[in-house]
This record gives C-alpha cells, sequence and structure tokens, in this order.
C-alpha cells in the first residue's frame, strides 16, 4: 500500500494505491473516487472479525459506526481519501507501536492496523468538547487528517496542549486532562478549554485550528435549527 | 487567436483567483457574482429571457456579458468556494461536462447548455445538475478544495458530490455504491461510474459534509 498526499495543507485528499488483494480500511463517507474494479464493503468493525461492543464504541463516540474495506482487484487499484474541513493530512508508519487518535482525525488505514475505539469519557463530558480517541496499533501505515495545517511537538518532560488541538500522539506519552485555569469557573471565563498534560517522551501531532471553536464561532451567523 | 485571452490565475490551489484581459470590443462571459474588480470601461450586460448570455441550469446558474468598451478591460473573477481553478481551452470538436456550480468563465463563442439528469439526477441529492460546454475558445471552471486530474483509461469511480468535469466521450451511470448495506451506511450515497477514454477533474471538498458539520453550531430555534 502506497499513499501519497496531494493537495496539502489547505485541501488535502489521500491517493491510496492498491497491489492485488491488498485491503484499505476508511472512515465511512471518506472516499472520493477509486478504481472501478475494487471490491468494498461496510462493516461495522474490522473486516472478517466481529464485535458489536468495539462497534458500539464506536458510534459512542461519535466516529461513525461504520468502516469501508476496499480490496483491490487483480490489476491492483487506487482510491482517494477526502475530509471534511479545509486542512492537511500526513502519514505515520505504525511498527508494532500505538498511536492515540482523536476520533474526528481518522481518514483510513492499512488492513493489519486495529482501530479500536477507547472512551476516556468522563472528564471529557464536562468540556462540552467531544474528546475521543482511537487506539491505532499493529503495522503498517495510518492516514490522519488535521483542521488548518499539521506540527508536531516533540515531548520530553511535560507539555500542554489544547484538547482541541490534538490531532494524535505517541501512547508512550502519559497524559492526564485537566482546566488550563486553576478551577472549572476560571476555566470556563477564561476561554480556554480542556487541555490535555503530557508526561513522558513521544511525539504529539497539533492542529493548528480547532473545529470546535470555528463551528462556535460561526453560531452567531447561522439560522436556527 | 480569436476566442483565446490572455489570462493568469493567482492563489492555487486553496483560493484561486482568475485575471483575464478583454481585447476592446470583445466580450467575456462570467458567471452571475464572481466579478471581483474590473476596469471602468467594462459594461456588464444580463439578459432577462433566455438568451445567449444567460442560462439557468437547475441551479440558478447566471452568466453575465462583460464587454470592453473604448480600449482593452481587465477583470479579476472569484468563485464563491474556496479552491481550485482550471483552464481549459475547447477545440471545438469536443464537449466538456461541468457540474453546474463550477462554471467561471468563457468565450462567448463557447456555448453553454444545461443538462437535466431527470431521474438519474434526482437521486443523487447530490443534484447531479450538468452544463454542457460546446464550441471553440477559453472555457475556466473552478473547485471547491484541490483538483485532481484523472486520466480514465478503462472506467473510474467518483463520488457524485466530487465531480468537477468530465470530457464528452466518456459515458457515464449513475449507481449505489456497494452492496445494499454500503448504501445506507457506506456514508458515500451514490456515485458515478465513468466508462471510456477520457479525462475527470475532481475535488478534494464536497459542500455537503462541510453543510453536516456545521449544523450542530445553528443556534436552537425557540419553541
Amino acid at each position: 500500500m502506497e499513499v501519497k498526499i496531494e493537495k496539502g495543507p489547505g485541501a488535502a485528499a489521500a491517493k491510496v494505491t492498491l497491489q492485488a488483494g491488498e485491503v484499505l480500511t476508511a472512515e465511512s463517507g471518506a472516499m472520493i473516487a477509486m478504481s472501478d474494479d475494487l471490491s468494498v464493503e461496510t462493516t461495522t468493525h474490522k473486516k472478517n472479525s466481529r464485535g458489536i461492543m468495539k462497534a458500539i464504541k464506536r458510534a459512542i463516540s461519535g466516529e461513525s459506526f461504520f468502516m469501508n474495506h476496499f480490496t483491490a482487484g487483480p490489476q491492483g487499484g487506487t482510491v482517494y481519501l477526502g475530509s471534511t474541513l479545509p486542512g492537511d493530512m500526513f502519514t505515520y508508519e505504525l511498527n508494532g507501536d500505538k498511536l492515540i487518535v482523536q476520533a474526528g482525525s481518522y481518514v483510513g488505514s492499512a488492513h493489519d492496523v486495529n482501530v479500536e475505539f477507547n472512551w476516556q469519557g468522563f472528564k471529557s463530558l464536562f468540556s462540552g468538547e467531544s474528546a475521543f480517541w482511537l487506539g491505532v496499533s499493529g503495522k503498517g501505515t495510518v492516514i490522519l487528517n488535521s483542521f488548518g495545517a499539521i506540527y508536531s511537538v516533540e515531548v520530553d518532560g511535560d507539555y500542554i496542549v489544547d484538547t482541541g488541538h490534538i490531532v494524535a500522539f505517541q501512547e508512550t506519552l502519559n497524559f492526564s486532562i485537566g482546566t488550563a485555569g486553576s478551577s472549572w469557573i476560571n476555566s470556563y471565563f477564561g476561554g480556554e478549554g480542556l487541555i490535555c498534560r503530557f508526561r513522558g517522551k513521544g511525539t504529539v501531532w497539533c492542529q493548528s485550528h480547532n473545529d470546535n471553536a470555528f463551528g462556535s464561532a460561526l453560531t452567531p451567523s447561522l439560522k436556527t435549527r | 487567436m480569436e476566442n483565446t485571452f490572455e489570462h493568469y490565475i493567482e492563489g492555487r490551489p486553496d483560493f484561486a483567483l482568475l485575471t483575464v484581459k478583454i481585447p476592446s470590443g470583445q466580450t467575456l462571459k462570467v458567471e452571475a457574482s464572481a466579478m471581483a474588480t474590473m476596469d471602468t470601461n467594462l459594461k456588464m450586460k444580463t439578459k432577462m429571457k433566455g438568451g445567449f448570455g444567460r442560462l439557468f441550469t437547475g441551479e440558478s446558474i447566471f452568466i453575465n456579458d462583460f464587454t470592453a468598451e473604448n480600449g482593452a478591460a481587465e477583470i479579476k473573477i472569484a468563485p464563491s468556494a474556496p479552491g481550485d481553478l482550471i483552464h481549459y481551452p475547447l477545440n471545438g470538436s469536443e464537449t466538456l461536462y461541468l457540474q453546474s456550480s463550477a462554471f467561471v468563465a468563457s468565450a462567448p463563442s463557447v456555448t453553454v447548455n444545461s443538462k437535466w439528469q431527470g431521474f438519474k439526477g434526482f437521486f443523487s441529492g447530490a443534484g447531479l445538475f450538468l452544463a454542457q460546454c460546446t464550441g471553440s475558445g477559453d472555457l475556466w471552471f473552478n473547485s471547491f478544495g484541490g483538483v485532481i486530474e484523472i486520466d480514465v483509461k478503462d472506467s473510474y469511480v467518483v463520488d457524485t458530490g466530487n465531480i468537477v468535469a468530465f470530457t464528452g466521450n466518456l459515458s457515464y451511470t449513475v449507481t449505489r455504491f456497494g452492496g445494499y448495506k454500503s448504501l445506507f451506511f457506506s456514508g458515500e450515497g451514490l456515485v458515478c461510474r465513468f466508462q471510456g477514454e477520457g479525462k475527470v477533474w475532481i475535488q478534494t471538498r464536497k459542500i455537503g459534509p462541510l453543510t453536516s458539520w456545521a449544523h450542530p453550531f445553528r443556534p436552537e430555534g425557540k419553541n
């Protein structure tokens, strides 16, 4: 599986070239275009496996309940994947390690990559932001997208990132979610939502813009539901 | 050369802006509301009753004529969606289909006809209205997001919402994506299956998912 990111950083799409019989798993709705002879299967979980609890967790996490699996025919094939908001994409090669990914940033992955749906839940509920995380592990390529530009931060020690700006981070980092201010009230009025405090050694990928903040900025201009 | 305009495109691929120089006495067709700036000697004409200058493609795409009077003039044209612009000179013997909101500007010698997709288009939800462009001369079209050009050799599948343009030598059918389960749960809706040999231009973003994303941010109505 070969992935090429095109049209970044403003409106990136991933061109995925598959060898004969290779399988690409993608977030539902991400497919822009593809070879005609690819076969497509929609499942609630990883292809050829069962796991209804995982599928339910996926629904709770706000990430689509369903995933599409594209299998290349004997000639191989291509699939283009896009995302909803303006922004960039990048790939990461997993080699037995694990990334924690903000649910909305997942675009697609090779078949041998396992996507699990952890719900970090209760603490996040207070934020009003949907801070849900996917655990992505195994071996192979993962494709992730951002709202705006992507930059990486090498953490060695302690570092703080606003939860709305996190795309993904290496699992070697410990993290805890808290408030930017000294109290909830302080934090609420300060305009800073929840922050993630990282500890240890590893990489955090951040997005230049926060989609929830952008959406909230649009609210006064939008018509009532 | 006639019906060929001196022009340049800035801000590609995210915020493309088209500048065209119109020689004295000549006319350029421009998508209504796309004019950003222009010289004062350009006269705009909108014909009220379905003349050459105005077209209705089912998505209220209107075209205005801009004519340079008493000397050459310059116009800058900015499509409504952030994205790319493609210049495609038609050679007189071919046809190009545009997703109707993709039309930006053309030489007056290019004929733009709406083509109602009828039953096929109805199912797409995305309103697959096409503008059929024929004739010879300059043509410009735009996208939401980046544009990727695909050379179709045999067949290729494109989500209906990602189609920008395609050459008339391709045949196409609108079908559901995958199996029945995929139709409801894949999130892909309908796709267009192109067959033959030709070119398809696709865009890397779609309007529909963006508006769906914005929906939860709409204020609650007072009931």
